[in-house]
């Protein structure tokens, strides 16, 4: 078994697995010649399925495998591999690796960073620190070996992380499947999630010091709800509805991406009957109407979590199943041809009234 | 009565919350010692393996510095005491960003001991004087007791290294969190830092398992670095951390000094008129670093060296004409002849007269050559006990204080001056650690010469 490739983009990896860490404390990824997955499937709350080609955060990617189809099955722990990406940032080439030591499997990351000049007047110090913090690319080779003004090299510095992590037999994890959700009534493209996370933020804050003032240990055992809804004429709800208060925030003119004919042929009838064509018929502009809402409802601490995805900055589309779930796309890539599709997929069920 | 009162600025006040936040990783107490030149702060951990130390220049870190040592509380010329850590930083926390804290920024900050006989409570009493001429006073109870200090001997402590604080903050950030051990090792022109965690989990357990870093930096980064070849001197990675942290307020480059594994490391710097050391227990191979025949040293503390046949030369002279009956007394410890050869003879090429020529880091007739005066004087200790090189001495003693430069070197200012005679009795047990390089070497002599 092995499995080795130079980290391409350290910063979106990191971001990356900072997302899912909201999630989880472990991830099952699968490695295969086509792409990376990563899978975090709490006890409670939200799943993640996330697809990555490997070009999105690898380069001269090599796997080999005895298992099936070249397949590589890890339980990664998130926290430190995230922080092991995070003494990644100023390094001007990083290096993961599958290794056994002490016969604990381990990822290796190996990450070059140069030394920042110490012994060096502290305005040049300034300066280079600069640099450093500022570069967030990987263009930092050229300064590799560079002379400076004193005649000194910069000189590289190796850091190597080595997170513990378990390999899976393919047997255990033939269990696992991406859930199954009935086609959605209404899909959505989000507005920028800093602005939806910050207003969900305000009310799940709300939410929980109304209900310790009211409601007491009743409901202490549920985490506060929120209400989102969602209609074909770009009109996304969010609400709080507690005893003592009613509050929501509209967003109106979002986008209701067309769907893709090619791929619901499997459907009753194709695009026609697609529930979310009967949907367009319902509902206005303005969001005014009371009909054509597709709503679900979520534990706001959940959905906040599910939220520092933003960070990503991808597009991010919600496909809502009035008052069953939510499956939530995140793709990473935009819409740049040539490069595979890199998706993560949140599936958020929602809660009974 | 008060035995002792001082002034403080603003930052200076925030220099030694700083200072406790840093003694508050130690132990949860901290020991103040006041002496007419300064003042100390100390924490000394659990396990007693690692003792942090704060001595704050009594001319240049207060605005006035009073210390009564005729008062009954001072013993002798110093006055020790102890408080609760906790106790202190909270008087003494956020009082000195001025920038934050409107109406919590303080022009001034007093401090005077009371001690007051026939009354149960002594007391320490914070007064920080405000703006809008507010005053808020703290009175603190303190426990009169014994400070305890680290003994280390700079002396002996022949290898180290000096690097920026704020360069060795970047990486110390990369150790994982839950790491317990720091194990440092030189090879080839560089230096291998390894946080790392012993134990070992199994199945489910692996996951837990903090990650394992390796840091590898070039000598060239440090201002000074001087190691033996494939050593490994291991140190608690937090007691590191807390030490690095520290430093970085301070805006001053970390020196290390050590011996070999199991013996004291020391990390010190000082800027502003504190002087910050931290004394810390090592483990680590210990015969892997002393028995090598030929050790080779990692260093960039002689750039133009000299032919390898000068230290050669150097060393035969020195061990085979030992002890050479021109060194004064005090210079007379063939442990530190050893040491001085085996450890620093390949990089200081001095000729022919290397023992008396030869500057060693700390100079001060003063000090005793104490390498491991422990051993040559205490009997149990003769035999290398195990045990004895596993600890680190602590000096708890009242006797002697006052009467030298630094209670540090207590044991070595009780015993009389070594003679000539109980010298010579010692070396040959003296040089049982030494002794296979020294044999080979005065081999070398007769094929070179």
């Amino acid at each position: 078994m092995r499995f080795r490739a130079d980290i391409q983009n350290i910063h979106t990896f990191t971001k990356f697995t900072a997302s899912l860490a909201t999630l989880g404390h472990v991830a099952w990824l699968r490695l295969d010649d086509q792409d990376v997955r990563f899978t975090v499937v709490p006890e409670k709350g939200t799943q993640v399925w996330a697809v990555l080609s490997t070009d999105t955060i690898f380069e001269t990617y090599t796997i080999q495998s005895a298992a099936a189809n070249n397949t590589i099955n890890l339980e990664v722990p998130l926290v430190p591999l995230q922080r092991a990406l995070k003494s990644a940032q100023n390094a001007i080439a990083a290096h993961i690796r599958l290794t056994k030591k002490d016969n604990i499997p381990l990822l290796s990351l190996t990450i070059k960073t140069t030394t920042i000049n110490s012994s060096a007047p502290s305005a040049f110090a300034d300066r280079d620190g600069n640099i450093e913090s500022t570069g967030d690319d990987f263009g930092g080779t050229d300064r590799e070996g560079s002379v400076d003004f004193f005649g000194r090299q910069d000189r590289e510095t190796i850091i190597s992380q080595d997170v513990p992590i378990r390999v899976l037999a393919a047997a255990s994890v033939e269990g696992l499947h991406e859930p199954r959700c009935r086609e959605p009534d209404v899909h959505i493209t989000l507005p920028n999630l800093l602005q939806l996370k910050s207003i969900s933020d305000r009310f799940t804050k709300l939410a929980m010091s109304t209900k310790a003032g009211t409601r007491g240990g009743f409901s202490s055992a549920s985490g506060p709800r929120l209400e989102l809804s969602a209609n074909m004429h770009g009109c996304l709800r969010l609400a709080l509805n507690t005893d003592a208060m009613r509050i929501n925030s509209l967003w109106t003119g979002l986008n209701n991406p067309e769907l893709d004919p090619d791929q619901n042929v499997d459907g009753l009838g194709g695009i026609e009957n697609h529930p979310s064509t009967r949907m367009k018929a319902l509902g206005d502009s303005q969001g005014q109407s009371e009909e054509g809402w597709a709503t679900v409802r979520l534990d706001g601490k959940d959905w906040v979590r599910v939220l520092s995805v933003g960070r990503l900055g991808g597009r991010v589309i919600a496909c809502l199943c009035h008052e069953h779930a939510m499956i939530l796309y995140v793709y990473l890539n935009g819409d740049e041809p040539g490069v595979g599709e890199s998706v993560l997929t949140y599936y958020i069920s929602s809660y009974s009234q | 009565m008060t035995v002792l009162g001082f002034s403080l600025t603003p930052e200076a006040t925030g220099r030694i919350y700083e200072a406790l936040v840093c003694l508050a990783k130690f132990g949860e107490s901290v020991a103040i010692e006041a002496r007419g030149d300064k003042l100390t702060l100390t924490a000394l951990n659990l396990s007693k393996t690692a003792c942090a130390s704060f001595a704050l220049d009594a001319r240049s870190f207060f605005i006035s510095y009073a210390f009564n040592a005729t008062s009954p509380a001072a013993t002798g010329d110093r006055f020790t005491c102890q408080l609760y850590n906790r106790a202190l930083q909270s008087v003494f926390k956020g009082r000195a960003n001025d920038a934050r804290g409107r109406e919590l920024s303080i022009d001034r900050c007093d401090v005077s001991v009371q001690d007051r006989p026939g009354k149960a409570e002594c007391r320490l009493v914070v007064k920080m004087l405000c703006k809008h001429g507010m005053t808020k006073t703290y009175r603190l109870t303190y426990e009169p007791v014994e400070v305890m200090h680290a003994l280390f001997d700079k002396t002996a402590a022949t290898q180290g290294w000096r690097i920026s604080a704020r360069v060795m903050r970047e990486y110390v950030e990369y150790f994982g969190p839950k790491t317990e051990q720091l194990d440092i090792c030189a090879a080839d022109g560089k230096v291998i830092f390894t946080s790392f965690t012993e134990k070992i989990q199994d199945g489910k357990e692996v996951l837990k398992q903090p990650m394992e870093t390796v840091i590898t930096l070039h000598t060239e980064d440090f201002d000074d670095f001087h190691m033996q070849e494939n050593v490994h001197i291991t140190i608690n990675v937090k007691d590191f951390k807390a030490m690095v942290l520290h430093a970085e307020t301070l805006h001053t480059p970390i020196s290390a000094h050590f011996s070999y594994p199991t013996r004291p490391l020391q990390f010190s710097y000082q800027n502003e008129g504190v002087n910050c050391s931290f004394t810390l227990m090592t483990m680590g191979d210990f015969r892997g670093a002393s028995s090598t025949p030929n050790p080779n040293f990692v260093s960039t503390r002689s750039s133009s060296r000299q032919p390898s046949i000068a230290p050669v030369t150097l060393q035969n002279r020195s061990t085979s004409e030992m002890p050479p009956p021109a060194r004064p007394a005090a210079r007379l410890n063939p442990d530190k002849t050893l040491s001085s050869q085996s450890q620093r003879g390949p990089l200081r090429p001095q000729s022919h007269q290397p023992l008396v020529s030869e500057p060693e880091p700390d100079d001060d007739s003063l000090f005793m050559p104490a390498g491991d005066d422990e051993r040559t004087w205490d009997p149990p200790n003769f035999d290398h006990d195990e045990e004895e090189e596993e600890m680190l001495g602590w000096d708890a003693g009242n006797d002697m204080r006052g009467s030298e430069p630094h209670p540090t070197f207590r044991d070595s200012g009780r015993v009389a001056p070594p003679s000539k005679q109980s010298q010579q009795q010692q070396t040959p047990s003296q040089w049982e650690d030494g002794l296979e390089p020294t044999q080979r070497l005065s081999q070398l002599h007769g094929m070179f010469d």
